[in-house]
């Protein structure tokens, strides 16, 4: 997944949005315990990722960036694809990323970064009334997505493993 | 101090030096083990906001090699090395006495390999400091991953750091002398509070 994006791809980098619609593919790469939350209206083929990087407000000082968290990215995200024509009562979601990196060096008990952006990002679109229809999210490997507006389909590449559809 | 930028002028010149105590001893240890010579850059301090980590060092997509270890004793924070995936490679051969070009894959032995390079790397760098600071500091086991440089940047400080907003690192980049000009960076995290222990030891407070 490297080199020129092409013309219809959006880069979408840390703590970053991107919405579009028709053929539009919104890429991120490099998700360590990051989550990138990706939100699709099939019928108005819009669609939205936002790349969260911590579970909540609360632990920032500065929380002006709404792309960095996901209570602040969710709104954001269907605030945007309303605008490019999405229903809200159409939106259906997907995850990707919120990986353990270095796991044995965590301290026993504890909870992973990548964990808690996982259940975060979980419970602010269940509070959302947006369904979460697949997932690729934890195990110990980074992710990088490729998010096909036209027809929702995220490829999800790790190093030195297959891509796989989801 | 509460935030990384408030770090004075002083402050940082004394913070790149006592990097560079500890780079060089970890660079005469790696100099030994491949029986090469190694050449370290000067010491940078890099202040960056936390989603400006990716870009930090070298390429975001680059496939590294990173062995982190958590520094614990009069200091703690974390020691992360990175290679960049085909130096990795290269030095599994120099390490492993094999034919250059032959570590194909990163399975158990060269995991192991890479580790203990790590291990020895980190361990010379915290003997220096601890040498020269007075200070008793001891290195973890160590872990390796694999990945893209952006995830294990990330990974680093928002897992294992405790600043959300800006972070830094103390970071010292060293080549091994090749035709094909090996590289790699060893990183210093030191967490915020064990600043206030190292400008106390060097009488920089």
């Amino acid at each position: 997944m490297t080199g020129a994006p092409a013309p219809n791809e959006t880069i979408v980098k840390v703590a970053d949005w991107a919405a579009g619609r028709t053929d539009a593919v919104l890429v991120t790469l490099g998700l360590g315990s990051c989550v990138a939350i990706m939100l699709h209206d099939p019928h108005a083929c819009a669609g939205a990722m936002a790349h969260i990087l911590l579970p909540s407000k609360s632990l920032a000082r500065d929380a002006t960036n709404p792309a960095k968290f996901p209570e602040t990215a969710v709104p954001l995200l269907v605030q945007r694809l309303a605008t490019l024509g999405a229903d809200p009562r159409h939106l259906v979601a997907k995850l990707a990323g919120g990986a353990s990196m270095f796991a044995q060096l965590m301290t026993p008990g504890s909870v992973q970064m990548g964990e808690r952006n996982i259940a975060a990002a979980r419970d602010v679109l269940r509070r959302a009334g947006i369904p979460v229809t697949a997932e690729a999210v934890g195990g110990g490997a980074g992710r990088s997505v490729r998010f096909h507006v036209a027809d929702g389909r995220v490829e999800v590449r790790s190093v030195g493993a297959d891509a796989i559809v989801i | 101090m509460e935030d990384v930028r408030d770090l004075k002028e002083l402050q940082i010149d004394a913070l790149r030096e006592v990097a560079n105590i500890g780079a060089g001893h970890a660079a005469t240890a790696l100099s030994q083990l491949t029986n090469s010579r190694i050449m370290i850059s000067v010491p940078q301090i890099n202040i960056v906001r936390l989603e400006e980590v990716p870009d930090l060092l070298g390429h975001p997509q680059e496939v590294v090699a990173a062995v982190l270890m958590h520094m614990l004793g009069d200091l703690t924070g974390r020691t992360l090395l990175l290679f960049p995936e085909s130096a990795g490679r290269r030095l599994c051969d120099m390490l492993l006495r094999r034919p250059i070009g032959t570590t194909a894959a990163f399975d158990a032995l060269e995991q192991s390999c890479l580790k203990e390079a790590g291990n020895i790397l980190a361990g010379a760098y915290m003997n220096a400091l601890s040498d020269f600071m007075g200070m008793l500091l001891l290195p973890s086991v160590p872990s390796l991953v694999v990945d893209l440089s952006a995830a294990v940047l990330t990974t680093t400080y928002l897992n294992f750091g405790h600043e959300r907003d800006f972070v830094f690192c103390v970071e010292t980049e060293f080549s091994i002398e090749s035709p094909e000009g090996l590289r790699g960076h060893f990183l210093l995290l030191p967490d915020l509070a064990s600043l206030k222990a190292i400008f106390d030891a060097i009488r920089l407070s």
